[in-house]
């Protein structure tokens, strides 16, 4: 479980990234963060992982102060894949990259071979085993930092930003996995712009302006609330766009935005 | 990181030391790094400290040098304790590493009043090849990205259990290796990213392009300059001429 309570945080230069936020968490959930460039949003996630500490107020994970924790050792709960992979590539290969983190939190080398296997296996990286993480693609690499993050098997994931440089099938990928994620039990935080990667997976969202949190609900409610995505400068699914434009209509076939997407399914699968 | 390095990057200001023509304000450093250079005594010395002092708040820069003076203190405690060890005496140990104190904000001084634009002017007036200026002016203008790189690479790392802070001396330089060749690789890669994006802009088409600013010295440019040159004259005279010696 991740709480904020009256998190204020303000940069050196004397921008307030956080403004009193308050913020729960539970296990298990599946939390996506949005809004506009500068909103705050990677300082929050910062603050789980005690990358930053709060001038105000302070942040629980799984009940400890993150102020009393080192990072490395925050980081064996929560695991974060940043938005730049570039930022974290060094080794000679990728399994070798892979294991880092492993190796760091002490796994037994047994272990660590396992779980480099299982994550390259899962993100489709197996080929590149002996191969310099630095010749990858820009997506390949991103797919290499989260597998990194997933091999630790950490208590909560956060992706900042994790659908940059991918196509439209590693991103259903994405998908998939973050579900995965899920029905295992983790707490998932995705960090995006990308709402239509987003809205699938249906999650709680947490909408940020400004350093507040301006909205807080689940995807099928907020997206619905055209204004306050407007004002946070977060853009409404196509598909629920489409809902609310023909729901005025007497003849509109959708009870719901989930609605219009099955209905989209399902003439798709039609003859 | 980010606290010590405003004390030597260029922020823009309002102030009238900002809007000197940056020839004026290199002079100004030029004659402030002799002075420094030239004294015999502590107290010259403390005198031209104040002097330069006095010219960071004028140019309303106070704080910034006060976090230049911090972090060079650092090293001016290395070369004092050293000094003392081979000389043994305290005053012209002082002196020394006072002495580097002084020298390091006079340059500061101009770096972080003088923009990369300006100091791409000032170095052009020297004559040196277009590709030499605009190489070190591209090296000035990145610092602040590369630590901004940095500290970034250092959360990535830190958020897969790496400790930075602990160990001993040849722990903490192994656990520097994923910092640094991240930040070397990204800058290679970087810079042949510039270099293209730069040829894309027609960059070496002529061999005399023209600028978006062209310097005109003004009156108080050179009401500056002289008064400056004057101070310099007359500081310089009285080390030599007035003020006993008391440097060995």
């Amino acid at each position: 479980m991740i709480e904020f309570r009256d998190v204020t945080f303000v940069h050196q230069n004397g921008v307030k990234a956080l403004d009193s936020v308050s913020l729960r968490i539970d296990s298990g959930e599946t939390v996506a963060i949005v809004g506009e460039n500068g909103a705050g949003k990677t300082t929050l996630v910062k603050h789980v992982t005690g990358l930053l500490k709060p001038a105000l107020g302070y942040v629980l994970v799984d009940g400890q102060k993150t102020t009393e924790m080192t990072t490395a050792q925050l980081s064996r709960k929560v695991g974060v894949a940043f938005q730049n992979p570039d930022h974290q590539l060094f080794s000679e290969s990728v399994e070798e990259e892979m294991s880092f983190a492993l190796r760091n939190f002490g796994f037994p080398p047994e272990l660590v071979e396992q779980r480099v296997s299982w994550g390259l296996e899962l993100f489709g990286l197996d080929e590149y085993r002996k191969s310099s993480p630095l010749v990858l693609s820009g997506g390949e690499k991103k797919r290499l930092t989260l597998a990194c993050i997933l091999a630790w098997d950490p208590e909560v994931v956060i992706l900042d930003e994790p659908t940059v440089g991918q196509d439209s099938i590693q991103k259903e990928r994405l998908v998939q996995t973050i579900r995965m994620l899920s029905s295992t039990g983790k707490t998932v935080v995705v960090v995006s712009h990308d709402i239509e990667f987003l809205w699938p997976m249906q999650p709680r969202v947490v909408v940020m302006k400004a350093g507040r949190i301006v909205g807080d609900g689940p995807a099928p409610r907020l997206m619905l609330e055209e204004e306050l995505l407007d004002s946070a400068r977060v853009a409404q699914p196509e598909l629920v766009s489409f809902y609310q434009r023909l729901t005025p209509r007497p003849d509109s076939p959708f009870v719901d935005p989930l609605d219009a997407r099955r209905w989209i399914e399902g003439r798709r699968s039609a003859p | 990181m980010m606290w010590i390095s405003g004390g030597f990057i260029f922020r823009r200001g309002t102030s009238v030391y900002h809007r000197l023509d940056p020839r004026v304000k290199l002079l100004i450093s030029i004659l402030m790094f002799t002075t420094t250079l030239l004294v015999r005594s502590v107290y010259e010395l403390a005198g031209v400290l104040a002097f330069m002092i006095s010219v960071a708040a004028v140019a309303m820069v106070l704080r910034r040098v006060a976090r230049t003076m911090t972090f060079t203190a650092l090293f001016s405690v290395f070369i004092f304790v050293l000094n003392l060890v081979f000389t043994g005496n305290l005053v012209t140990s002082l002196l020394y590493a006072v002495r580097f104190v002084a020298i390091v904000v006079s340059t500061s001084l101009f770096f972080i009043t003088t923009s990369p634009d300006e100091l791409e002017q000032v170095m052009k007036t020297f004559k040196l090849p277009r590709d030499v200026v605009f190489a070190f002016v591209t090296a000035v203008r990145f610092i602040p990205v590369m630590l901004l790189d940095t500290i970034q690479i250092m959360d990535a790392q830190k958020s897969r259990g790496l400790e930075l802070e602990g160990g001993n001396i040849l722990r903490r330089v192994r656990n520097m290796i994923p910092i640094l060749i991240p930040l070397v690789v990204n800058s290679v890669v970087r810079s042949g990213e510039l270099a293209e994006a730069m040829e894309a802009r027609a960059y070496g088409a002529v061999a005399h392009p023209t600028s978006l600013v062209e310097y005109r010295t003004s009156v108080t440019d050179k009401v500056v300059a002289m008064a400056a040159v004057l101070l310099f004259a007359l500081t310089a005279y009285s080390f030599y001429y007035i003020l006993p010696a008391k440097f060995p």
